[in-house]
């Protein structure tokens, strides 16, 4: 498939922290439509030279696809022409005889495939399969071939869920590896475009296994590999929710970690703005789940703060600055200062747009919680104006505080501070702490070692 | 001339040799008989090996019984004036011993003693191929006649063991299956001549006595001619002082045929090398052809290291100059001739008397190898400077000799391009990866500017249209590139061991420009350390050299934790020395045969290669304190805590220097940085902060007033935390501005710090943001009993989860039904193995130690540059 573009080098300067440069050699030109679009929304009316360079950009992008219609109209656009050129024209009838020809390949595959008789007949083996296609039905390998062939050229077209489809046939019958791997590539790349979150988690997690198993003596190409798979699950990351915990934990995973940070650091954006929203207010629903559920966040959180902290010389944006001021430095204020930078960032950022508004949320629930362990009496005004709210407001947003976390703490209206009590634990808690799993453990292990 | 009179008195062989030399010209057909004695041990390696030495060392060449049996060839041979008399040539003598060994063969034959029969066999098929040689090709007559006696007698008498029930003598056994063997293999490649002998012995035999004679009856004229010959030149030198003589024995045409002689007495005792090399430089100033000259140039180079082959003495400096000068004309004149190449694979030119035709655009190949003379000539160099007194200026004096190395080296690096990248020669990778790899290791360890010196000192040596494709001339300039350059192309060429020192040579350099980060990714993306332990001594050594430089490096970046760890291993173990190979450390108890300790001494590094031993000691000891003084105050008086050491050595010498009930002011770097740590527990910043930075040795860093102000920096806030933990008990508040006063830091940064302490829970306390100020817990100061009970707990859980990870290996695989419970109770200890795994990886590598014997270890360093960069 085609993998990269490497066309134009990002013209968008107007924001400093715009990772589209770096995004863009990682993704299928497919893919980096839909961000070209959100740059292109973003961008100011007036800005007509931006504009304009987008518009190139997106006329270079794909001017190699299939799409002649509207490859046409850009084009017409870009140089101020009325109608589209005859060559565009030409390509469309080029294009349109070539699917023609592509159909009538496939016409007896799909009829087979539609033919709910053949399909009870697969079974899970792919040489039997064929076997049996082969001498029932005279199916060839080139006929199979010839579906992926078609999907690809659907896909360049544009007809992205077409080329879905098509690609899933091929890859029940197809037994090319390489092939195999390509279609699915092109069948995540399609999901996405077609926005099928489900099915693309399913594919990411396919590619997730071919990498590891079918490329594990050449480093190199794992490294690769995983950087297009980091980047394109980037989409139903933050677009699919139950898609984020998932990735979530394959980000952090030991081989996925180390391809962020040696090949793609900017990435960490990306995880650090998920691990911060992923947080779950924890409300009425308490019990064991909740207490789970908040020991893992806070795994994710010592995770990220460590891999921040080791990028640190690498790669900094306000996102990860805001980590840092808050858990490396214990800078409260700096935090503060780099949180309104960050939001900023992430409304313009095509991914973390939707995630902004719970990220400041999330984000303040973790300034004023790391705030309230290490201070013992805090002055209202002041904090309110560490979250950036108004005096009204943080009274409230600190009661709330205190009933959502239950934390031991007063209001002392007239002083205007709140007073926070630590309880130290007793040992005598520790102690049972510690030994609580102690005897389940053991008894797990001694039925292990009976069997 | 005087030369032809040593010759005489020299051993019977060179004499021998030097009559060939003169009575060449006249009579070349006499060469065989003449030089069979030197031909018999530098050919007949087939089967003559262990009898070699005996036979090349007393003219004779007899052994054992054989000496007895033939007394008359011994009086032939008896002294080396009666030889030029005397007509029995060393042929004759070769027949005599052949008859001997055969007589004994026949004796054994008789009593049946196969033992002797066997071991007289090799003998005698040790003897046979010189003489086979003589007789062109023809086996002597008696030789056949022997083996096909012997053929049947062995099977008679195999035949008849078979029958008799009565048991042979199991030595004799031994013999007689060992000889049946050896005949059956030998007999195959005399057929023609067995068949002949069997046909009818009798006339087989007489022509050999027809034969036999001739050469005997020739020998004598032959001799006397070459007598005669010998003295009348010897009579010319003598009488025609110098000149005359000179042009006469030294004619291009006969360069070939000295050259000859001399590479044959290559390696034999009583060879007055320096001798030959005056012949050859002689020569060389007659040679006329661009191929003579070559050839003159290969042998003299390789004399010249053959000067000082033995272990324990050094090239002197004149000869190691003439030989580089020598290897750099060698490289001019081929640079300048393109149409003939020196390569390993080439065919030699056998014919002495003819030129090789060398026609133009066609390749003649020369058999040589260039790199390998320079390999030697760095070699060399690094020995002379290992036992040179470095303090001394005959160090320095022979340090110079390294520029014009390295212009060699370039110069060799160039030469193996070309052939590279001429497509007529298959040259292989390897030599080019060997020279490159030379042109590294010279440069590695060098700061900037000393390489971008020695980078431009060669390039105005190289000819002007020469380019190298590797390291092309515009970029030399660049200096920081260089070593990326070569390293890279390292990487994509080489394999194994060279990429693996590639590797570490480009750490070394961009850890010693202080580019930490780059360094440390490479160092840890190269998982070295996972395999470091398979490499050879010399590697290690790098490998430990490497491993400091980058500690040294994140030293002079601030980054006191990472310092420390990469320093740990080697500085910690007290044997820096040996794993530096800066010196040998006597050990008390230490088990080091002579033969490791001379190994040893090989792997020392010159010393200017070395990394100063006391600033890495200062650097480690400082990081040390920096990380245990808080640590030890944090532990106070809490068991568990006290048992979390950092470093082992640093703590050995802190309670040393404690142990003390006097101390004076501090003396060396030791006594410095031990009264800092003492101040610097007691919370007083500022004296611990004097005392370090009036360490002299900083000096030797690049930067060192920028070190002293991070050590400053270090020290404040690290004072700040000591003393948080040491005085917390006795504080029930503590305002933040005066902390801020007492360690002269900004009230911010306190807060921060002071925050930190809080939010990992090291200290038991909070801010009070109102009035800004610490207020201290109360209450959680552990009673004994607490304290104990908590570290039972800890090492119950401890147990609970070593157990599970021994069964989790046992049953890996197989018991999946284990992990599936495990992973429903909430996978709390699988999780905590996983992150203690993927952590290790990000930590720095450890060191290895030697491979020989594993008490040794090893030994390496890098110095001077250090030094040099002031």
């Amino acid at each position: 498939m085609a993998q990269t573009n490497g066309t134009a080098p990002n013209g968008d300067e107007s924001k400093q922290h715009s990772l589209l440069s770096s995004l863009m050699p990682h993704l299928d030109r497919h893919l980096v439509f839909p961000l070209l679009n959100f740059a292109e929304e973003e961008t100011a009316e007036s800005d007509t030279t931006a504009l304009n360079e987008i518009a190139q950009l997106k006329y270079l992008l794909l001017k190699d696809t299939n799409m002649s219609d509207f490859v046409g109209d850009l084009y017409a656009t870009l140089h101020d022409l009325p109608e589209r050129p005859g060559e565009f024209a030409k390509k469309r009838e080029e294009v349109l005889e070539k699917r023609r020809q592509y159909e009538e390949e496939t016409e007896k595959m799909q009829a087979l495939l539609a033919d709910a008789d053949v399909v009870g007949m697969l079974r899970s083996d792919k040489t039997s399969n064929m076997n049996y296609l082969k001498e029932n039905h005279g199916v060839t390998p080139e006929m199979v071939d010839s579906l992926y062939e078609f999907g690809r050229f659907l896909y360049e077209c544009g007809d992205y869920s077409t080329s879905a489809e098509l690609l899933y046939q091929f890859r029940i019958l197809s037994t090319d590896n390489d092939k195999v791997n390509a279609a699915t590539w092109g069948k995540l790349a399609s999901d996405i475009l077609t926005t099928n979150w489900e099915s693309a988690m399913e594919e990411v997690t396919k590619l997730k296994e071919s990498i590891d198993t079918r490329l594990f003596n050449n480093p190199l190409a794992q490294l690769q590999h995983r950087t297009w798979l980091i980047h394109w699950s980037l989409f139903p990351f933050f677009n699919h929710e139950p898609a984020r915990e998932m990735l979530t934990e394959l980000f952090f995973s030991p081989t996925y970690i180390n391809t962020i940070q040696t090949s793609c650091p900017w990435i960490l954006r990306y995880l650090a703005a998920a691990v911060i929203t992923n947080r779950t207010p924890i409300n009425t629903a308490t019990g064991k789940a909740g207490y789970l559920h908040t020991s893992n966040y806070q795994k994710q959180l010592k995770d990220l703060i460590r891999v921040v902290r080791q990028e640190q010389y690498e790669y900094s944006d306000p996102v990860t600055d805001f980590v840092k001021a808050l858990y490396v430095d214990f800078d409260f204020e700096t935090a503060q200062q780099t949180l309104s930078v960050a939001d900023s960032i992430l409304r313009s950022d095509f991914f973390l747009v939707a995630a902004s508004e719970s990220f400041l949320d999330a984000a303040r629930h973790l300034i004023s919680e790391s705030y309230c362990k290490i201070h013992q009496r805090i002055d209202i005004k002041d904090l309110s104006q560490r979250l950036g709210l108004s005096s009204e407001e943080g009274e409230k947003w600190i009661v709330n505080l205190i009933r959502d976390t239950r934390v031991d703490a007063k209001i002392d209206y007239k002083a205007g501070t709140v007073l926070m009590n630590h309880p130290p634990q007793s040992v005598y808690q520790q102690v049972i702490e510690r030994t609580k799993g102690g005897f389940f453990r053991t008894q797990v292990l001694s039925a292990a070692v009976g069997r | 001339m005087s030369r032809f009179f040593h010759g005489s008195d020299s051993s019977s062989e060179s004499s021998s040799e030097e009559e060939e030399l003169y009575s060449d010209e006249e009579q070349p057909r006499a060469q065989p008989a003449a030089t069979d004695n030197s031909d018999a041990d530098s050919d007949d390696s087939d089967d003559d090996d262990d009898d070699g030495s005996s036979s090349s060392s007393d003219a004779g060449g007899k052994t054992g019984a054989s000496k007895f049996l033939i007394s008359d060839s011994e009086e032939a041979s008896e002294s080396d004036e009666e030889k030029v008399t005397v007509v029995k040539s060393a042929k004759d003598k070769r027949f005599d011993e052949l008859e001997g060994t055969i007589r004994l063969i026949e004796n054994g034959e008789k009593i049946g003693d196969w033992n002797a029969i066997n071991d007289n066999y090799d003998k005698m098929q040790r003897q046979v191929p010189v003489l086979v040689r003589d007789l062109d090709g023809k086996p002597p007559k008696m030789y056949i006649k022997i083996i096909a006696e012997l053929e049947t007698t062995v099977l008679e008498a195999f035949e008849k063991q078979k029958v008799t029930p009565k048991k042979m003598n199991p030595i004799a056994q031994k013999g007689l299956n060992a000889l049946r063997q050896k005949i059956r293999k030998n007999n195959r490649d005399y057929t023609t001549e067995l068949e002949e002998f069997r046909k009818d012995p009798d006339a087989y035999m007489k022509e050999d006595v027809v034969e036999e004679p001739a050469p005997t009856t020739r020998k004598p004229k032959k001799s006397l001619l070459q007598n005669e010959n010998s003295l009348g030149a010897g009579d010319d030198g003598f009488t025609m002082v110098g000149a005359g003589g000179k042009a006469m024995v030294y004619t291009p045409e006969s360069i070939l045929k000295h050259l000859r002689s001399i590479v044959e007495s290559r390696g034999r005792k009583n060879t007055d090398r320096l001798e030959q090399i005056r012949v050859m430089e002689r020569l060389l100033d007659v040679a006329t052809t661009t191929y003579q000259r070559i050839r003159v140039l290969l042998t003299v180079i390789a004399t010249r290291f053959d000067l000082t082959s033995g272990t324990g003495s050094q090239m002197s400096q004149e000869q190691w100059k003439l030989a580089q000068s020598e290897i750099a004309q060698l490289l001019g004149i081929l640079e300048g001739d393109k149409d003939i190449v020196v390569v390993e694979n080439a065919e030699e030119w056998e014919d002495d008397d003819k030129q090789p035709p060398i026609v133009s655009g066609d390749l003649f190949k020369v058999p040589g190898s260039v790199v390998s003379f320079v390999e030697r000539l760095d070699d060399e160099l690094t020995r002379v400077l290992q036992h040179v007194d470095p303090h001394t200026a005959e160090y320095v004096e022979r340090l110079q000799d390294e520029g014009s190395l390295y212009t060699t080296i370039v110069n060799c690096m160039l030469y193996t391009e070309r052939l590279k990248a001429d497509k007529r020669l298959d040259a292989s990778q390897d030599t080019i990866n060997r020279v490159v790899m030379r042109r590294l290791e010279h440069v590695y360890f060098k700061p900037a500017t000393v390489i971008s010196k020695a980078e431009e000192d060669t390039w105005k040596v190289v000819p002007a249209k020469v380019d190298s494709a590797i390291t092309p001339r515009a970029q030399s300039s660049d200096v920081s590139s260089l070593v990326q350059t070569l390293a890279t192309y390292l990487f994509q060429h080489a394999d194994g061991i060279i990429r693996a020192r590639a590797m570490l040579c480009q750490i070394y350099y961009l850890a010693l420009h202080d580019s930490y980060y780059r360094a440390r990714d490479m160092l840890l993306m190269s998982h070295l350390q996972e395999t470091i332990g398979s490499f050879d001594v010399n590697t290690q050594i790098l490998y430990n050299r490497t491993l400091t430089q980058v500690g040294l490096c994140a030293f002079r970046a601030g980054l006191v934790y990472e310092c420390q760890t990469a320093l740990q291993d080697i500085c910690g173990s007290q044997r820096q020395k040996e794993l530096l190979a800066q010196g040998l450390q006597m050990q008390r108890y230490s088990q080091i045969t002579p033969e490791q300790e001379r190994l040893e001494r090989q792997r020392q590094l010159p010393f200017h290669m070395h990394i100063n031993l006391e600033l890495l000691e200062c650097v480690y000891l400082t990081c040390s304190m920096l990380l245990e003084i808080p640590t030890l105050a944090q532990a106070g008086s809490s068991p568990d805590l006290k048992k979390r050491v950092i470093s082992k050595s640093y703590r050995r010498m802190l309670e040393y220097h404690e142990r003390q009930i006097f101390t004076g002011p501090p003396e060396n770097t030791r006594d410095h940085v031990m009264q800092a740590s003492k101040a610097l527990a007691a919370g007083e910043w500022k004296k611990s902060a004097e005392f370090i930075t009036s360490i002299k040795i900083w000096d030797l860093l690049q930067r060192p007033t920028e070190t002293k102000k991070m050590l400053e920096g270090q020290i404040q806030e690290e004072g700040l935390r000591t003393y948080l933990f040491t005085y917390a008990p006795f504080y029930d508040t503590l305002n933040l501005d005066t902390l801020a006063g007492m360690f002269d830091l900004s009230t911010s940064k306190v807060t921060a710090l002071v925050s930190k302490m809080i939010h990992h829970e090291e200290l038991a306390a909070a801010l009070d943001q109102v009035n800004s100020a610490i207020i201290f817990r109360k209450g959680v100061e552990l009673s004994r009993l607490q304290s104990l009970a908590l570290t039972l707990s800890d090492k119950a859980q401890g147990l609970i989860e070593s157990n599970e990870r021994v069964l989790e290996q046992r049953t890996q695989g197989t018991a999946n039904a284990f992990q599936r419970q495990d992973a429903g109770r909430g996978g709390r200890g699988g999780r905590g193995g996983g992150r203690g795994g993927a952590r290790g990886g990000r930590t720095q590598g450890q060191i290895r130690r030697g491979g020989d014997g594993g008490s040794s270890g090893f030994t390496g360093g890098a110095l001077g540059n250090a030094i040099r960069a002031q």
